[in-house]
């Protein structure tokens, strides 16, 4: 046998196959049972023992030109046939999906959840209560008795039962101390409801109610507490102004503004708890003190997404709310 | 409460550009409403909005006050005296409603001009303050209201009888009063009356018989202190409201009556001439209100505040405001309040004012060192939880109003046990709502005329109930409407009763809920064969379905489509959420299809399955279903795939024959069922 024709044969043998197929013909051609490899490697044994080693070795030198050339071989076809088998996948990929219906949370739910989650992490329970409230909670044990003027500020809806709406959260400072006692930390936010309605007012709306009562509270803790929620509420550093207000359940009272690019801006309302409140609810005022602290969601809302008009958040044109 | 920027700077003469004394007010807690420059004047129209604390602000002096304490300034003093008169008034004023009116005040002028006119500037102060002239006597005492705060009444000294009595009304009294409205008053109504009938409604109104004209030539003028609690609401509660009672009820300086007289007497002397008696008063100084003194412990103050005030600022916060230090004992003053800061009667009173004073922009910001720790897990941040989790699957969240119409009740029959609004808005918001169905329904019309064809959107929150007692109970609901007949290419598939299903099964997986059962619906507002009641523990916690054909019938939409409801409360399973150990032995599948002849419920087949099964069933598929009609006649064929696994062994396959034979001879004894090959 002529191993230098053999050895040629194999190389074209290689060149000219073009699958996986052919490959495994290869194979069985040189080195299957009766391949051309393996005829020769059977006839060894009829040699000379001297000439044995030297045909052995070319016999093997075979072998491994095989092995490189079947490799370099099975390289290029695999990445044919993959090229091949890719350029027949095709779909197009730019048609449309239907990603209109998505799903969202309230404009208000994502406020309250801004607010609450910052006040959560900062220790305060966050607390729900009744929306329909007896005059006490709603008035006197805030130190708003019959006939004072504070009440006019409220535009109560009064029901059947001789209850009424809750006009403000507040009443959950009440329910609050009750169950608690001091110290406590509470956040409250809910439905509160007027009789108003034009584009800044809504006949319902939502507050969010804060109460701190511990030893030692002070009116720079308030400022301290109340301009950080600010700052992160509002993602920047603000220029905040407190100035002197009034609410029957705490003082003093201050109202909190805010520099807009229009000028000042109220955003919430908030004060040193009323001795009488504390008093009423069986706090001792000499031991305790607290503060309290209120703001609209709507406002935030406002202020965070852009919103002009209030009664647009309760009408729920779905393509509006959902921000799309 | 309006005023003219020159008519407070004559009280308190000093220069001061418009925004500066915006802010100046503003820092003091005056809220400045609005701010308007005046044409052809060069002067300033300001708009305060009180807080109802500060009725000591309801006058051009009161603000000057303010004003002049934050900017170390003195009010300017006036001509308070009256020339002495040698005539005594032919009235005689008595006060039966003693507690009701502690102090009156009156004077009778005579032969006085009503027809003159008035200088400018008192027209253009009163026109600023919103006070429309009525004739020259009523301008100068609605001038002097403005100007220091007290409320007068001028009565036609020729239409009043001599004797005044300061009384209660008599019930059902009839008045008519100067806007020639007639009011029934009752015996909690003040009035100024004469021998024969009520003259006026104190501190609210006076009544038109007595009124003064331009014809009028004598006036009796009245000057009293009625008690806030008497006039407070009266106006409101006959609908009107006046300059005065805005004033009385609100609290006016008990020392200011005498001197707003003679101011008013001098004034008309001036413009409108004429004689005038002496000036009498009929008081019951019992019955004034008790110039307290206000304790101030110091170390209260500094703690209240967060820091230290010097004593030396102190008294000249003090002597800036008119508070009198009585006493001062080792940090524990006494301080005397002026009448006209009636608002002021406990320590932390004194604190806001010496904040006030000092400025809430230059009290020091302090990080706060609090004890209070909290350990609960609060019920909002698992509502929240729920609500992000169902925003998740597709829905978008609502909020409707929790008042309804009461027909949108009635026709869902949910209107028992109803709260209703005493003094609603409007028909549509009358009655609280029962249910978050007839709200999902209002915002499901709406959005359908907005041309929406596919909706899926869930409200939580309170609805409302009175049996015994008030009822509150949070809900969430929700309501798939898919008719959209222009679907995405791609996903063509309507909504079905089995992909709402599916959501309330991945939804209470997701919560942990792992024994709730499932059961027909008994939902009044859910097609009966086609819903289910969700119970936990034999509980009724939540509902889902298609709607009830009813329901379309009343709201007038014919399409189909899905609601579901929870209770919120009872949607809680958080202690359930536990980590198991997996299994290191393989799992064994066998397939299983039985035919079954008959109308057979999955689940009877899929109770004896897994009861056959045995403990080391970990999954149950039902992966295929032909329905009856399609086996002709031999029932329908259910195909099931079971999966094996156990904790402590590898299962064996004799073992698995063993549990499958007795499934197929179950299956076979109880059903009827053949298996299918």
């Amino acid at each position: 046998m002529d191993l230098a024709k053999l050895k040629a044969g194999l190389k074209k043998d290689f060149i000219s196959s073009s699958s996986s197929e052919d490959l495994k013909k290869l194979k069985v051609k040189y080195l299957g049972k009766k391949g051309k490899i393996t005829n020769l490697s059977k006839q060894l044994g009829k040699l000379d023992t001297k000439e044995r080693p030297k045909a052995g070795k070319k016999i093997n030198e075979l072998k491994i030109l095989f092995e490189e050339l079947n490799q370099s071989a099975s390289q290029k076809i695999e990445k044919k046939e993959l090229e091949t088998a890719i350029s027949k996948e095709q779909i197009d990929v730019s048609l449309p999906v239907d990603s209109n219906h998505i799903g969202g949370l309230h404009p208000i739910t994502r406020t309250i959840e801004k607010i609450c989650s910052y006040f959560s992490a900062k220790g305060y329970l966050i607390e729900d209560g009744p929306e329909i409230e007896s005059e006490y909670y709603n008035f006197d044990a805030l130190n708003i008795p019959q006939d004072h003027p504070a009440r006019d500020m409220h535009d109560t809806f009064y029901l059947d039962s001789g209850k009424l709406l809750r006009t403000h959260t507040s009443p959950v400072q009440i329910h609050a101390i009750e169950k608690h006692k001091a110290p406590l930390k509470i956040l409250c936010p809910g439905k509160v409801y007027r009789s108003d309605s034009d584009p800044t007012h809504t006949p319902m709306f939502h507050q969010i109610e804060g109460l701190l009562i511990d030893e030692n509270v002070n009116f720079g803790n308030l400022k301290k507490e109340l301009i950080d929620f600010l700052n992160y509420f509002f993602e920047k550093n603000l220029q905040v102004r407190f100035r002197p207000s009034y609410f029957p359940f705490t003082e003093p009272s201050a109202e909190v503004d805010i520099m807009d690019q229009k000028g000042w801006l109220e955003i919430m309302g908030c004060g040193m708890v009323h001795p009488n409140v504390l008093e009423m609810s069986g706090i001792d005022s000499k031991k305790y003190s607290g503060f309290a602290f209120g703001l609209g969601i709507e406002r935030m809302a406002k202020l965070d997404f852009s919103i002009n008009d209030m009664r647009v958040l309760f009408e729920n044109d779905l393509k509006a709310i959902s921000g799309k | 409460m309006k005023f003219l920027k020159s008519h407070l700077l004559e009280k308190v003469p000093m220069k001061i550009d418009t925004s500066k004394l915006e802010s100046e007010l503003t820092r003091l807690g005056l809220e400045v409403d609005s701010i308007e420059k005046l044409k052809n004047k060069s002067d300033v129209l300001f708009d305060l909005d009180l807080t109802p604390n500060r009725g000591d602000c309801f006058s051009v002096l009161g603000i000057a006050r303010e004003l002049a304490a934050a900017s170390n300034k003195k009010i300017k003093k006036e001509n308070n005296t009256l020339k002495a008169s040698k005539l005594s008034p032919k009235s005689k004023v008595k006060i039966s409603a003693k507690t009701a009116c502690p102090k009156y005040s009156f004077i009778e002028i005579y032969n006085l001009d009503n027809t003159k006119k008035l200088p400018n500037f008192i027209k253009d102060r009163l026109e600023a303050g919103g006070i429309n002239p009525i004739n020259p006597v009523v301008d100068i005492l609605n001038y002097v209201m403005l100007d220091l705060g007290q409320p007068m009444h001028a009565f036609d000294l020729n239409k009043i009888g001599k004797h005044i009595n300061v009384r209660f009304a008599k019930s059902k009294e009839k008045i008519q009063l100067l806007d020639e409205s007639s009011k029934i008053l009752n015996d909690k109504c003040l009035v100024i009356s004469d021998e024969k009938e009520s003259l006026a409604f104190a501190g609210v109104m006076g009544g038109i018989k007595s009124s003064v004209s331009e014809a009028t030539d004598s006036v009796f003028i009245e000057s009293a202190f009625f008690v806030p609690d008497i006039i407070r609401g009266k106006a409101r509660n006959f609908n009107i409201q006046t300059d005065s009672s805005q004033r009385f009820e609100r609290g006016v300086d008990y020392n200011l009556q005498s001197l707003a007289l003679i101011k008013a007497t001098n004034l008309i002397k001036k413009y409108l001439s004429g004689t005038y008696s002496t000036l009498s008063t009929v008081e019951n100084k019992s019955n004034l209100p008790h110039q307290n003194l206000i304790d101030l412990n110091l170390n209260h103050l500094n703690n209240k505040l967060g820091f230290e005030i010097k004593l030396t600022k102190l008294k000249k916060f003090f002597d800036a405001l008119e508070f009198k230090i009585e006493s001062n004992k080792k940090n524990f003053l006494k301080i005397k309040i002026p009448s006209h800061r009636f608002d002021l009667e406990i320590e932390e009173d004194l604190v806001e004012e010496i904040a006030r004073l000092e400025g809430y922009d230059n009290i020091p910001t302090i990080n706060l060192k609090t004890s209070s720790s909290v350990f609960s897990n609060s019920v909002y941040l698992q509502t929240l939880n729920l609500k992000k989790y169902i925003a998740n699957q597709g829905f978008q969240e609502v909020i409707n109003y929790s008042f309804v119409n009461k027909k949108s009740l009635q026709d869902l029959d949910i209107s028992k046990e109803l709260i209703q609004l005493k003094n609603p808005l409007n028909e549509n918001l009358e009655v609280m709502r029962t249910s978050l169905l007839p709200g999902l329904l209002k915002t499901l019309k709406s959005n359908l005329s907005r041309g929406e064809s596919f909706m899926k959107i869930f409200e939580e929150g309170k609805v409302f109930t009175k049996s015994s007692r008030v009822r509150e109970q949070n809900m969430l609901s929700g309501l798939i409407y898919d008719q959209d007949k222009k679907k995405n290419w791609s996903s063509k598939k309507q909504f079905s009763f089995f992909d709402l299903k599916k959501f309330a099964v991945d939804l209470l997986t997701y919560l942990s809920a792992k024994e709730v059962k499932f059961q027909e619906s008994k939902n009044a507002f859910l097609h009966p064969n086609i819903s289910l009641d969700v119970l936990n523990n034999g509980k009724l916690i939540g509902s889902f379905g298609r709607i009830h054909p009813k329901i379309n019938k009343s709201i007038g939409l014919k399409k189909n489509f899905f609601y579901y409801e929870f209770i919120t409360d009872e949607l809680n399973f958080k202690d359930n959420y536990k980590i198991s150990e997996t299994s290191k032995y393989p799992s064994v599948q066998r397939d299983l299809s039985f035919v079954i002849p008959g109308k057979t419920k999955f689940d009877n087949l899929d109770k004896l399955a897994r009861k056959l099964a045995g403990p080391n069933l970990v999954d149950l598929k039902l992966f295929d279903l032909y329905e009856s009609s399609e086996i002709k006649n031999q029932g329908s064929s259910f195909a099931f795939n079971f999966t094996w696994q156990s904790k402590f062994k590898t299962l064996e396959d004799k073992d698995i024959d063993v549990t499958v034979k007795s499934i197929v001879e179950g299956f076979k004894d109880k059903f009827n069922a053949t298996l299918r090959s």
